[in-house]
């Protein structure tokens, strides 16, 4: 008989705010359920009680039909629940080997077996088909390297019952199909799987059955064969929203000259003799999977990578920037892959957020600056960058959902008047809803005269926001469409 | 009052809708630092509280207490620590740490008795203002160019320090004369000297960090340093000058120390950097960096030098004072880090 793992009635409240509102969940052994919704309807919290890290108002949780009112994170370890969190959480100096055994290291006559250690790592590596190297320290990996690390740490045990929360966000579209491959060996082992995506695509390909969440309620329950595509957005979202499509082609008079422009540029082992150019008007898509070198050359348009052969132009002037801030004085802005590491002051107010790269600008004799003044230009772009926050500039930015912190971050390029914005991996955990947003932003902007270069691992976003797309694999150049020959096709099978 | 530091923020999880709920919630963040204003503003009410419990005990238990006389002493023995509390908050802001700050005033106040002796004291004055920016300099240049930890930098030449002026005196206290100026002048409504020059400093770095893009720039160093540089700021080149400005304060801490005394000794200012960062942390800076306010820290440093005086008064013996100030400092860290905790835990819950 296979494993169940069912929910009833769960409801659960927070600061007297209830956020489940009394919700059922079934997951099945040898099935895969997808759990969809955007950020805030409940999924996570509703997963934290299967994994026992919260406990619930009331309803129950039934076991193979032993019922519960709520588990501890020990016991839903013994249940053999898993769960695999969006964020990583490794330790980034120890060895890939170390990490996998992470909290369950082998002992032999008390002391750490060492070569269980390896053998355990190598045997799910190779399970996974993944090729890394036991002994590489983790830190030094990429995010998808390091995200396939922490799946193969839950796996070494025996799992029941496994949680993914959006664990494709920061993979390739090639590690997403191992990914694939081997959740589909788990579920024909008899493993129940409730998989959290974002992204619809992925629904058909793995999943068995869906359900989809809404502000705590469920909306929407069933065989994955059931429903269209767009009535799973429009249940996730609770209003129509665009679909996955082109940007309309835009008249564009070519200028003479591109705005920026790398010339047979290399950057030791990351990319070899790129050439790529952006002119004002349009949006140009870096697309490969990760370690394809496309976020190195995104990063060497802003300066952060120094360039080991060709050169950098800027407007037909040849530059080297040696600080960010030269970057931004030449008008260029960048947006990094992980916002909250790279872009984003949490503890500091959206204002500040949104003014930073332009306080030099603003500021009085050179120095002077007041809150007043950051108030003010805030609130000319709450409304422009769709912001949906208290429209409090002083409120601060760690209380903004994902989506809405990526678009005041966004803004801050925008304040800053840039005339080149490079964008990496723009809409990484941002929900569908925030994510059409910004990509109209950038359409926005591009039709405002900005050269927008968008690196990205995501193909669908490619399509939808791209007017020329160059694809990298392998730390080069492998392709180069244009307008309409952008499609998810195309991308995927020159992408590899 | 500037809307960012002004304490009308609500929380977000009782006013918000269901809807707004949905967005505060997402904000899912690993990172362990508070978030939320609320607490924050709780932590600096809290402080106020606990100095006006101390003003009625201290009023009752002790006759002298409210009076203006004591209450200029007060504000006398507080100023020394307070002129250095000033960019020491300003530095924690950004993320840093100044520990050398005790030894490096004994320095400052030695090398003006040292240079005073033979070449007058003027001379001795500006050698003293040198030697605080050249501490200042070693220490930003170990740190921002070697880049070696604030808090190890710090320790290590707060030792150095401690131990030149020793060399420089050979163990002896050092006679200062005729200046006495700087330390005990009384020039308006009987105000002594070291408490108008702890206002000017309060007020200056209060405009500094509140007004300027520097202040801004330290803020979002301390916030994340690595989103600081790719907003085009020049951290390095900034945290270099916060602790030159620490220097500079800390040679006046000095100055004001021997004018007080009439001379300087090896053995001044022996543990200041714990009532400095007493009064910095209790005063609701993040240990973390990123938040914080200088009136904060006049708060927080009123809130030590009222019971150090009160103790005083009450004749209560000096060792329980030592223990009273280490409790406050746990008090403080202990705050910090519970507001951290309840802060990320309520930004986490309905993640």
């Amino acid at each position: 008989m296979a494993f169940e793992l069912q929910t009833r009635a769960i409801r659960k409240s927070f600061s007297g705010v209830e956020v489940l509102h009394g919700v059922d969940l079934d997951a099945v052994g040898g099935s895969v359920l997808a759990l969809l919704g955007e950020n805030g309807a409940g999924k996570s919290t509703l997963v934290k009680i299967l994994s026992g890290d919260y406990k619930p108002d009331s309803g129950e949780i039934h076991i193979d039909g032993d019922i519960r009112q709520s588990l501890d994170p020990v016991s839903a370890r013994q249940i053999g629940i898993r769960m695999i969190f969006q964020e990583i959480v490794d330790a980034p100096t120890l060895t890939v080997a170390e990490n996998i055994a992470l909290g369950h290291l082998p002992r032999r006559l008390g002391l750490v077996d060492w070569s269980t250690v390896r053998r355990k790592a190598v045997q799910v590596l190779t399970e996974l088909e993944v090729e890394l190297d036991p002994n590489a320290i983790v830190g030094e990996l990429r995010v998808g390297e390091r995200q396939i690390i922490e799946i193969a740490r839950e796996l070494t045990e025996d799992a029941r019952c496994l949680i993914l929360d959006e664990p494709t966000a920061a993979l390739s579209s090639q590690e997403v199909e191992r990914l694939f491959q081997f959740i589909r060996r788990l579920r024909d082992r008899g493993v129940a799987i409730i998989y959290i995506t974002h992204r619809l695509d992925e629904v058909p390909t793995i999943a068995d059955r869906v359900q989809v969440l809404r502000d705590g309620n469920v909306v929407i329950r069933g065989e994955v064969a059931q429903f269209a595509r767009k009535e799973l957005v429009q249940a996730m979202v609770g209003r129509a929203v665009g679909e996955v499509k082109r940007p309309e082609s835009i008249a564009r008079h070519e200028p003479a000259q591109p705005r920026i422009r790398l010339e047979a540029a290399a950057s030791g082992d990351d990319f070899l003799d790129v050439n790529l150019e952006a002119y004002a008007g349009e949006v140009v898509a870096l697309y490969g999977k990760i370690g394809s070198g496309s976020a190195s050359v995104a990063e060497a348009l802003f300066g952060m990578r120094a360039l080991t052969a060709g050169k950098l132009e800027l407007n037909g002037e040849t530059m080297s920037f040696g600080h960010p801030r030269e970057a931004i004085e030449a008008d260029v802005g960048l947006m990094p892959a992980d916002r909250q590491r790279e872009a984003a002051f949490m503890v500091r107010s959206v204002a500040e957020n949104l003014v930073a790269p332009s306080w030099p600008r603003i500021a009085r004799l050179g120095a002077l600056i007041t809150s007043g003044m950051e108030s003010t230009i805030y609130a000319r772009w709450h409304d422009l960058l769709g912001v949906r926050s208290r429209n409090d500039p002083a409120q601060l930015l760690a209380t903004l959902s994902g989506g809405n912190q990526q678009k005041v971050l966004l803004g801050r390029w925008l304040e800053r008047n840039s005339k080149v914005l490079v964008l990496i991996e723009p809409t990484r955990g941002v929900d569908v809803g925030a994510r059409q947003e910004i990509y109209k932003l950038l359409r926005g902007l591009a039709a405002e005269g900005v050269a927008i270069v968008v690196s990205t691992s995501d193909y669908e976003e490619v399509v939808q926001v791209a007017d020329r797309a160059v694809v990298m694999a392998r730390g080069a150049i492998v392709a180069n469409l244009d307008g309409n020959e952008i499609t998810t096709e195309r991308l995927i099978a020159e992408g590899h | 009052m500037d809307a960012l530091d002004s304490g009308t923020d609500q929380d977000p999880e009782v006013t918000g809708t269901p809807a707004t709920l949905g967005n505060t919630a997402a904000a899912v963040i690993p990172s362990t630092r508070p978030v939320r204003r609320a607490f924050v503003i709780s932590t600096v009410m809290a402080l106020v509280v606990l100095l006006a419990a101390e003003f009625l005990y201290f009023t009752f238990e002790a006759p002298f207490f409210f009076t203006w006389d004591n209450l200029l002493n007060i504000l006398t023995a507080a100023s020394i620590i307070g002129i250095i509390a000033a960019p020491g908050t300003m530095l924690l802001i950004a993320g840093q740490f100044d520990l050398s700050v005790g030894s490096g005033a004994a320095f400052c106040g030695m090398v003006l008795a040292v240079v005073a002796q033979d070449h007058g004291l003027f001379i001795g004055v500006l050698a003293a203002v040198a030697a605080g920016a050249g501490l200042g300099i070693l220490n930003g240049f170990l740190v921002t160019v070697i880049e070696i930890n604030a808090l190890i930098t710090t320790l290590g030449t707060l030792a150095v320090f401690r131990g030149l002026t020793e060399v420089l005196s050979s163990g002896q206290v050092v006679a200062v004369n005729n200046f006495s100026s700087i330390g005990t002048a009384r020039p308006f409504l009987n105000i002594p000297v070291p408490v108008i020059i702890l206002a000017v400093i309060v007020a200056i770095f209060w405009f500094v960090l509140r007004y300027t893009t520097f202040g801004r720039a330290m803020y979002a160093i301390g916030a994340n340093p690595l989103a600081a540089r790719l907003v085009g700021i020049r951290s390095k080149r900034l945290i270099f000058i916060g602790f030159v400005l620490s220097g500079l304060c800390v040679s006046l801490g000095g100055l004001i120390n021997s004018s007080q005394l009439g001379s300087a000794s090896p053995n001044t200012a022996l543990g200041m950097e714990l009532s400095v960062v007493t009064a910095i942390v209790l005063g609701g800076t993040s240990l973390t960096g990123g938040r914080g306010t200088i009136l904060g820290t006049v708060i927080g440093l009123l809130v030590i030098s009222v019971l150090n005086n009160g103790m005083v008064l009450m004749n209560i013996d000096p060792f329980y004072q030592d223990i009273a100030r280490g409790c406050l400092l746990i008090l403080a860290v202990a705050f910090d880090r519970l507001s951290s905790r309840f802060g990320a835990l309520s930004g986490r819950q309905t993640a």
